[in-house]
């Protein structure tokens, strides 16, 4: 089976968040980046397909240079080569964020990349931790005229195509069958990730890794959404008196606890 | 000379087929001990070079070999009745080796000790001395051996029994020699049995574990130069030791220098508490897999001869290393072992693979947000460190995460305000790489350490002082291999300087110490910390303590690797402690200590208190510290 994964580089979990300076997106220079963690998932998931069947997984990204330590993690991991999209547009040099690639431009991007390929598989993440818009797979997939899944916590492969397990609300599962080939949006915590070897980083450094950028691709920066502020949580406290007697007040709490603050 | 003592009795004439025998005899013994012993010096010099060993500066190893080998300083020290035996035998053997060359001198007329001249007499009754000593600590090994039987002696060997009494027939025959009075038959007959003794004794050595006679001189010389060291990987095909292309000389030196003593498994916290692994077994099947595989198989390690699950139980504690008296260094060759199986993703473990995720993407071992740090450190009001104060003080995850170790840190923070002395903290601080490295994950470590030693560099660090022994450790010691860390010191160094300007809180308590594996055996700290915890009362000590600690349980990745199999180490260790009736048990690690808290609260109450010596430091100090 042949994979493809995309994968997003998105601001570490631990690094310090600021708003830059116009408002619209965060300051770049600072961060430290990481592996989008469902897309760690989707890669994962695509190793494990190969393991048990064979096959290739290559490593798709779009972004500027830095990328690419994120993509030699996805190497050293196990993905057997990878497309690198450069592409600053999509970074801080152009004031990254949404600017210049909205979610159709960045699986546009992805799509051109893709169909010289023409994998029997696409992976990607259900969103990114960073923008969180859960668009750009289903708008691959549709770019790609293929039929998509999200939210799959499982893929196995049939005689027809796949069978996929997706996660609903509130603990219910659904088990679809689909054909092959097909798009997935991955969600996290499906599978074990495995950790990244020295031995994986060193193999890494001998795999394929081919840039191309956006004008090779045909695609031209069109957005059709444009971010217009981002901001800080509002830390709010506020404090409630309930009176009446201990039973009254009790009733009280358990309300607004049901319906207010939701946590019962 | 007192013209009393006995004369050896030497036969003086040979015959020609005597001699000719006699040299035949000693080319059969000569080869059939080459035959065992070159394939074994072969293996070793056939191994891979260790990457960086060096000779010098050699007055470290000039004195570790006067006092290990020679002095037999540590067999005794450790084992008193038994050491002093084997010293008699060593220091016999000795003396022996000039009376042995003049007795086969004597065949060819070439004698050069007279028996009946001044010096010749002399030291054949100086040898006949260690001969009596010999032979009696030879029949104290062999009772102690084949009647008492220690169980970490392992199986009864008949090697060691024959090795045994052809030891004594030596000695026997030579002081047999003192009381034949008329020359003839009998002289030349105890010549010839002690000749032959001696020649079967000689191709015995390879074949049984005698042979660390030849070997542990080199083994103990040719030492790392340090306790625990882990050596650097080299090149890009380096990974650890993954197969038999990976042991270095000095491992396999090691391997098969053992002289089966089990030291080093009565010693092993991880053994006495039902786990699979036994040091011993770890090094005896490095030679088992030499014998069979050789030092340039491909065939994995973790197999056969060694198994992945023993090598994953090892708390690197030392105390088997420390306890070798044959300078095996068993936690390079744990480690070792582990890094080969995770640096080349073959180990498969929940904890593990959480614990290598959360560190390759956050910033502690805990898998906490980087953020419950800022708010810690902006709670407690810590200065922040900006070049200007004296010390850094680095939190570790465990002082910076953990709610226990933030009391540690706190408590410190009082003492120091206390002092006087002017510290502040990083505002970013990553894991030290500390249960990383000792779990093998080379990769990681390396991030990390680099990551630390670039925030060091440009905070402009110079003096580290922090709770953790294993952050000193690792900080001092490993981060070594990637850049030059700034001084670093434990806590413990620190109170104990300014211990006279702390108030001591006399109340009748009884303290009893637990030397932490990493403070002690790795750092050689042991009075410091007893004279902190001393400022809280009287000092009492586990039967296990010093060098001799018995580990908590938590070392070598092992507090983040779940469940143990059978009993727990730290319940065994909180026993101990307990059992010496203290009020107070002293710890001075945030590991050692939950791991305790752990314990005693499993224990029900009735438990004694838990404290750091940070903490009985700051007993007597008013709430805000001035
Ligand atoms: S370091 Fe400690 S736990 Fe590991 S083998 Fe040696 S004695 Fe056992
Ligand atoms: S490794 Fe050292 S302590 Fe252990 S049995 Fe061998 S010689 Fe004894």
């Amino acid at each position: 089976m042949k994979i493809v994964v995309a994968i997003k580089q998105v601001p570490d979990r631990d690094a310090p968040v600021r708003i830059a300076a116009d408002g619209k997106w965060i300051e770049e220079r600072e961060l430290q980046w990481a592996m989008n963690e469902p897309d760690a998932y989707a890669l994962e998931e695509a190793l494990q397909l190969k393991e048990k069947h064979g096959g290739e997984v290559i490593v798709l990204s779009a972004g500027p240079e830095r990328v690419g330590s994120t993509i030699r993690e996805a190497l050293a991991k196990g993905a057997d080569r990878a497309i690198h999209i450069v592409c600053d547009d999509l970074g801080a040099g152009a004031g990254g964020g949404l600017r210049n690639f909205d979610a159709l431009g960045v699986a546009r991007l992805l799509a051109e990349a893709i169909k010289p390929e023409s994998p029997d598989l696409v992976l990607t993440g259900l969103q990114s931790e960073d923008l969180g818009l859960c668009q750009t797979g289903v708008i691959l997939a549709e770019l790609l005229g293929l039929p998509h899944a999200t939210l799959i916590l499982h893929v196995e492969k049939t005689d027809a195509g796949l069978k996929v397990k997706r996660e609903l609300e509130e603990g219910w599962f659904q088990s679809i069958e689909m054909p092959l080939p097909a798009v997935l949006a991955m969600q996290s915590g499906g599978n074990k990730l495995r950790y990244a070897t020295l031995m994986g980083i060193k193999r890494a450094k001998t795999k394929e890794l081919r840039a191309v950028n956006a004008a090779e691709l045909g695609v031209e920066a069109a957005p059709v959404a444009t971010l217009e502020q981002i901001s800080a949580p509002k830390k709010q406290k506020s404090t409630q008196m309930l009176g009446g007697s201990a039973k009254e007040a009790a009733t009280a709490l358990v309300e607004k606890l049901k319906t207010e603050a939701r946590v019962l | 000379m007192p013209p009393s003592l006995p004369i050896l009795a030497e036969p003086t004439l040979f015959s020609l087929p005597e001699m000719l025998l006699f040299t035949a005899l000693v080319f059969t013994s000569a080869w059939l001990f080459w035959r065992r012993f070159g394939p074994i010096l072969g293996r070793i010099l056939q191994s891979k070079k260790d990457p960086d060993f060096h000779l010098f500066p050699i007055g470290k190893r000039v004195w570790d070999f006067a006092w290990e080998v020679l002095l037999q300083a540590r067999v005794i020290r450790e084992r008193p009745l038994a050491g002093v035996a084997h010293a008699l035998v060593f220091w016999s053997f000795c003396v022996f080796g000039l009376v042995t060359l003049n007795h086969c001198a004597v065949v060819f007329g070439l004698g050069f000790l007279d028996p009946a001249g001044r010096v010749g007499r002399l030291y054949f009754d100086f040898a006949a001395i260690f001969a009596v000593g010999c032979a009696v600590g030879i029949l104290g090994l062999l009772v102690r051996r084949f009647l008492v039987r220690p169980k970490w002696l392992g199986e009864l060997s008949w090697g060691s029994g024959l090795v045994a009494l052809l030891i004594f027939a030596l000695m026997a025959t030579y002081l047999a020699a003192f009381f034949v009075t008329t020359p003839g038959g009998a002289v030349q007959a105890l010549w010839w049995v002690h000749t032959i003794t001696l020649l079967a004794f000689l191709p015995l050595i390879p074949h049984t574990k005698h042979l660390h006679l030849v070997l542990s001189p080199f083994t103990v010389f040719l030492s790392r130069g340090s306790f625990a060291h882990i050596p650097p990987l080299s090149g890009d095909e380096d990974f650890g030791l993954v197969a038999g292309k990976d042991l270095t000389r000095l491992v396999s030196l090691q391997a098969y220098s053992c002289v089966e003593c089990g030291r080093c498994m009565e010693h092993c916290p991880a053994n006495a508490t039902g786990k699979e692994l036994n040091p011993k077994e770890i090094v005896l099947g490095l030679r088992g897999y030499l014998n069979e595989f050789g030092p340039q198989s491909e065939e994995a390690l973790l197999g056969k001869y060694e198994s992945q699950r023993a090598a994953f139980e090892c708390t690197t504690c030392g105390a088997c290393e420390f306890q070798c008296p044959v300078g095996i260094e068993h936690v390079p060759i744990l480690v070792g072992l582990r890094r080969g199986a995770v640096n080349t993703g073959t180990w498969e473990n929940d904890y593990g693979s959480k614990l290598f995720l959360a560190l390759e993407r956050g910033s502690n071992a805990l898998g906490m947000s980087a953020a419950e740090r800022d708010k810690f450190v902006e709670k407690s009001a810590l200065p922040i460190f900006d070049g200007t104060q004296e010390y850094c003080l680095w939190l570790g995850c465990m002082g910076a995460y953990d709610p226990r170790g933030r009391q540690i840190v706190l408590a410190l923070v009082r003492v120091m305000r206390h002092l006087g002395a002017s510290f502040g903290v990083l505002r970013k601080e990553k894991c030290t790489g500390d249960p990383v490295r000792r779990l093998g994950n080379d990769l990681l470590f390396q991030q990390l350490a680099e990551a630390n030693l670039e925030a060091l560099t440009q905070n402009r660090v110079k003096k580290i002082i922090t709770i953790c022994p294993h952050c000193v450790r690792t900080i001092q010691e490993d981060w070594k291999e990637f850049g030059t860390p700034p001084e670093v010191e434990h806590h413990s160094e620190f109170l104990a300087r300014f211990a006279s300007q702390l108030p001591s809180v006399r109340d009748e308590k009884k303290i009893v110490f637990h030397d932490p594996c990493y403070l002690g055996r790795y750092r050689n700290v042991y009075d410091e910390p007893r004279q902190v915890a001393a400022l809280a009362g009287e000092l009492v000590e586990a039967p296990r303590s010093h060098e001799r600690s018995f580990c908590c349980g938590a070392g070598g990745g092992l507090a983040f690797l779940g469940e143990e199999t059978g009993e727990r180490v730290s319940h065994v260790r909180v026993e101990e402690l307990v059992a010496t009736g203290a009020d107070v048990v002293a710890a001075a690690c945030p590991f050692c200590n939950t791991m305790f808290q752990d314990a005693l609260a499993a224990r029900g109450d009735s438990a004694p208190e838990l404290m750091d010596i940070a903490q009985i430091a700051a007993r007597g100090l008013p709430e805000d510290g001035t």
